[in-house]
């Protein structure tokens, strides 16, 4: 075959799971599909005046439908527009699109609310394919959005340096320092792993068991509200008809991408994943190697921590991320990752968050009761890893091969 | 140099036996009725499940895999022996019946992880969210076991009295027992040397025509028979079931085999290492409460710190007495 | 290699001894606490009560203790509190079943034990002396009685339930639909698990929104203020008013949701208070007095909205609700 193929070949199994849970949506959830434009603010006026409080139903669809079509004609205009005039950066102060139009449904929902994971799976990928494993990330999250909201709730108040930049820039400075600070947890990792030798996951499990401590001593156990224009932007504000977020993950998968696959680094890591001691005798600084993945983890963590206090706007040390490290873990390794280290996906990474995602959102939208929501769960994530199973395809392959060899027997 | 050389293999395990007695003493020594036998008791009453579900990790862990299914095991065995005997089913039943179901458990997440070589780690996550599920369709809500004649028996009749509010309850008597045998069967049966060779070298076991295969689903199976068991520890040292108990418990499992001195790796360890283990992480909170001073995110930190502390001391100890060995 | 090995047990003896070392005050009555966790805000003002409180009254020497959520760890504080020999002990059970044992200890060991916030299941009494707290099912049934006076006899609720099996989920799931069970044109169309937390309240209520269903909800029914909050933001993003296009209610009454309900951004919250401490040390006092004391005591609560005046007790008992205003939010310290 050629090269292509093989070079994709790890994303069928996910793509055809993903492909199999969007039909069964397209089938029997309606709606389940439909992706409305809307724009800010005239959208919202043109329904809320329509809809009469006693009359929902019908007339809200009615209204909809003719707001969709609004949307519709007004982008015609706002895109020749667009050509003449140069492009404002405007930033609204609700978070609204840098266009003013964005794009509104339930796949978009899915990709919005994905994106924690998608950033921590990236994050986790490289980790894993060190050989590695990094179960602190949901608490590293929940450090970098308490950070974020303490400071921004400083920075509100005046009491902080920066202030005088004015609340329409200043947001700057609690993501960057969520963004150090979580580097810094990964760099605690990294030093655990590779510098002393422990074992990934006990290693990370300190901080994993300490870090919701520290979160919750940043923010004296309370939750900090934020309403800062720029922040909440993050995981709230729209940007060329998709969340913002989604921009987010694109960037970085990018950045990611370019720096594992157009340069020695991705090498490098599936060396050190493969075998430790011989890339160590080939000249790899397989320590230094694997210190790196986990400051990446560690800066995917604080990205999505930030994400995530961004989308409720405030920072809540006790359940950011919770569980997260699971969910992240699974879609790497749905993504055809392995466990083991020594190969890694991050496109399938990204496939198997949005997997994930999806499974959760299905649930919500067939009423599932929140009683036994985890066990179709635990079985699409069983039936998805059989899938991938190179044994499993090869056993159900063989079982048919037998019984058609019997058939033609007879 | 000494005359009497220390097995090299024991140094982890001794280091935590060593701090387990060392922080003992520090209790002792800071609090008023800390050294009072009910307490160090409790420690075993109070960690009973905890030993039994460490003891299957210990093992799995042995042969260098990994079981999250632990906490939710234990969670829906508890609310199925609680829900059979209100809906009316003689409680040894329910207990027979729980244990079966661990058991099948376990060996269908055994056969998936070697007969399909999928990870441990993601097969066992799958079976905790699934096995918690079940939990919760057997009940949303916690049920009490109230006047069951088998757990009023197990209650008042095998209890042994040692004195006043001191109680040597049967589910430690049933912990010390499952312990003394792992350790026999992890040490002295052929099967158990097994697991250690599959640890060590997986490929290296079959070229030695080592049963990989068997061995491993058995280890799972064993796993699950130990979660399930802890499970029915469980209900009896509660009295009562709940879906929602034990979320977490796996890491508690696994951090306390770790502290014990077993590699995650596999090979390297022993199974009467998971018991210092859990009694430390036992002292560690006893220590926390006698204190009742400090802040919940605090406790987390200290634990977070000791475990660290733990560890570097059991990485130091290893590494100095390596260094001795080689020196000799 | 014993030399190094003692340097590090060394340090690690004196960290420990710096937390440690607290020698108790004979005079001093001996509480032992075990708190549920720190999970929302509401527990934390519970927990500042407490021990505001305890620090307050020079008779009371508390012993504090965090569950982090867990029945286990719970149980354990309380047997270390028996050990420990504190002369009451009282908590805040995470889970109403599986605390027979331990308050059998208890009693044997003669420490009376007064329940806090909520109830526990046991089959005998005397287990314990007097239960301080809230009742779950009677605010779900409250938050049901306002649904009906203020919405009418037809309506379609969204219900954002709590942490599947904890037991505010169960009771005041179980108090609301006692109510509605009355009204036939009240129905329950949506109802799905929120975790107790904003994020999850947020996330459900988003799929909610663009369910086929969506158009149809009329109220949104949160078991807890963090969900209902959640849900706010979800509402806004799909482009309906919040408190009006879609009543909101729910329960706990915390500054925020009283904050978006004067900006008319929601429409109720039942309170469930936290502020209890003063009440819990006054029984301790009383029982170490060796007086009697009732076994239940009912903390004072009330229900706040934007409309005001409304009975949602019974004809017996009535509860009327209070209409929030700039003072009442300003006067909030949760």
């Amino acid at each position: 075959m050629n090269k292509s193929s093989n070079k994709f070949r790890h994303l069928v199994w996910p793509l055809v799971s993903l492909a199999l849970l969007l039909l069964f949506n397209a089938i029997f959830t309606d709606n389940f599909f439909k992706i409305e434009v809307k724009k800010q603010d005239s959208a919202q006026a043109v329904q809320s005046t329509a809809v009469p409080d006693d009359l929902p139903g019908a007339a809200g669809t009615a209204a909809a439908q003719a707001a969709a079509e609004e949307v519709e004609a007004a982008k015609q205009t706002v895109k020749e527009s667009a050509g003449q005039q140069a492009v404002p950066e405007k930033k609204d102060d609700k978070g609204v699109s840098i266009f003013g139009y964005y794009l509104y449904g339930t796949p978009i929902d899915i990709l919005n609310q994905g994106s924690k994971v998608m950033v921590l799976a990236i994050g986790m990928t490289l980790v894993i394919a060190t050989g590695g494993i990094d179960i602190s990330v949901g608490a590293v999250m929940a450090i970098a959005g308490a950070i974020a909201a303490l400071l921004i709730s400083m920075l509100d108040a005046g009491n902080c340096i920066g202030a005088g930049m004015g609340p329409a820039w200043y947001w700057i400075i609690p993501v960057a320092a969520a963004l150090v600070l979580s580097t810094l947890a990964g760099f605690w990792n990294g030093m655990l792993v590779a510098g002393f030798g422990i074992q990934p996951m006990v290693a990370t499990l300190v901080l994993m068991v300490a870090g919701r401590g520290v979160a919750q001593l940043i923010t004296d156990g309370q939750i900090i509200t934020f309403d800062n224009p720029g922040l909440v932007f993050l995981c709230n504000g729209h940007a060329l008809f998709l969340p913002f977020s989604v921009w987010i993950v694109v960037a970085m998968y990018v950045i990611a991408g370019l720096l594992t696959r157009k340069t020695a680094f991705g090498l490098f890591i599936e060396s050190v994943g493969n075998n430790e001691r011989a890339s160590r005798y080939a000249g790899i600084e397989a320590r230094r190697i694997k210190w790196l993945t986990y400051v990446i983890c560690g800066f995917c963590a604080g990205v999505a921590g930030l994400l995530a206090a961004s989308n409720i706007k405030c920072a809540d040390s006790n359940n950011a991320g919770l569980y997260l490290e699971l969910d992240a873990i699974l879609a790497t390794v749905i993504g055809g990752t392995s466990m083991a280290g020594g190969r890694f996906f991050l496109s399938g990474s990204l496939v198997g968050a949005i997997l994930i995602q999806t499974l959760t959102t299905t649930m919500y939208m067939k009423n599932v009761s929140p009683a036994i929501v985890q066990v179709p769960k635990a079985m699409v994530v069983i039936i998805v890893c059989l899938l991938q199973s190179p044994v499993f395809r090869a056993k159900v392959l063989s079982v048919f091969a037998s019984k058609a060899a019997k058939g033609g027997v007879q | 140099m000494k005359k009497f050389k220390f097995p090299m293999r024991y140094v982890p395990i001794s280091a935590t036996i060593l701090v387990f007695f060392i922080v003992y003493l520090i209790g002792i020594i800071s609090f008023e009725n800390f050294g009072s036998p009910k307490v160090f008791l409790d420690l075993f009453v109070d960690n009973a499940y905890l030993g039994i579900a460490a003891i299957g990790t210990a093992l799995v862990i042995l042969t260098g895999g990994i079981d999250l299914s632990v906490g939710s095991i234990i969670a829906f065995t508890s609310i199925l022996i609680a829900k059979m005997i209100a809906t009316g089913s003689n409680a040894l039943v329910a207990i027979a019946l729980a244990l079966v179901i661990g058991i099948l458990f376990g060996m269908l997440q055994g056969w998936l992880i070697h007969c399909f070589s999928l990870p441990p780690f993601l097969v066992t996550l799958a079976g905790m969210f699934f096995i918690r599920g079940c939990g919760f369709i057997v009940s949303e809500e916690s049920i009490g076991i109230k006047n069951d004649p088998v757990f009023n028996f197990i209650q008042n009749d095998l209890t042994i009295k040692l004195g006043k509010g001191m109680n040597l309850r049967f589910i430690v008597i049933v912990y010390i027992v499952v312990l003394l045998a792992a350790i026999f069967f992890s040490q002295r049966t052929r099967s158990g040397r097994s697991i250690y060779a599959i640890g060590d070298n997986e490929l290296a076991a079959t070229l030695m025509g080592i049963p990989v295969g068997r061995t491993k689903i058995m280890t799972y199976t064993i796993a699950g028979f130990c979660s399930a068991l802890a499970g029915v520890v469980y209900a009896v040292y509660l009295k009562a079931g709940n879906p929602l108990n034990c979320v977490g418990l796996e890491m508690d499992a696994i951090a306390a085999v770790v502290i014990g001195g077993t590699l995650l790796t596999g090979g390297v360890g022993y199974v009467f290492g998971s018991l210092f283990g859990v009694l430390v992480l036992g002292l560690i909170q006893t220590l926390i409460v006698f204190d009742g001073r400090i802040n919940s995110w605090w406790t987390r930190i200290i634990v977070g710190l000791l475990v660290l502390a733990f560890i570097f001391m059991q990485n130091l100890i290893t590494k100095i007495s390596k260094s001795k060995s080689k020196s000799q | 290699m014993n030399k190094f090995a003692t340097v590090i047990m060394a340090a690690a003896a004196a960290t420990l001894l710096v937390t440690g070392c607290s020698k108790s005050d004979s005079s001093k009555i001996k509480v032992g606490f075990s708190q549920v966790g720190a999970e929302s805000d509401w527990r934390k003002a519970s927990t500042e009560s407490i021990k505001g409180e305890a620090e307050k009254r020079a008779s009371i020497e508390l012993t504090f203790s965090d569950a982090q959520q867990k029945q286990e760890n719970q149980i354990k504080a309380i047997r270390n509190f028996i050990s420990k020999g504190v002369d009451v002990i009282s908590f805040s059970p995470v889970v109403a079943t599986g605390f027979e044992d331990v308050l059998k200890e208890a009693k044997e060991a003669e420490i009376p034990v007064v329940l806090f916030d909520r109830a526990v299941d046991v089959s005998e009494d005397g287990l314990y002396v007097s239960f301080i707290g809230s009742d779950f099912v009677e605010e779900g049934r409250r938050a049901g009685r306002w649904v009906v006076k203020n919405v009418g006899e037809n309506a379609n609720v969204a219900e954002l339930v709590g942490t599947v099996g904890s037991a505010p989920a169960i009771d005041r799931k179980k108090g609301f639909e006692e109510i509605i069970a009355n009204y036939p044109g009240i129905k329950i169309i949506k109802s799905q698990s929120g975790d107790f937390t904003r994020a999850k309240g947020k996330e459900v209520m988003e799929s909610f929104l663009k369910s086929p269903e969506a158009d149809q909800i009329q109220v949104l029914f949160a078991h807890n203020d963090d969900m209902a909050l959640g849900a706010i933001q979800a509402i806004e993003e799909a482009g309906k008013k919040p408190g009006k296009d879609i009543i909101i209610i729910s329960i706990d009454g915390v500054k925020t949701m009283f904050e978006q309900i004067l900006a008319g951004k929601a429409n109720c919250t039942v309170e469930c208070n936290p502020l209890i401490g003063a009440q819990l040390f006054d029984v301790v006092e009383q029982i170490h007095a060796g007086k009697s004391v009732p076994s239940r005591i009912p903390s004072v609560e009330g229900v706040y909205d934007n409309v005001g005046g409304v009975n949602v007790g019974t004809d017996r008992e009535p509860v009327v609700t209070k209409k929030i205003t700039q003072e009442i939010v300003d006067s909030r310290k949760y």
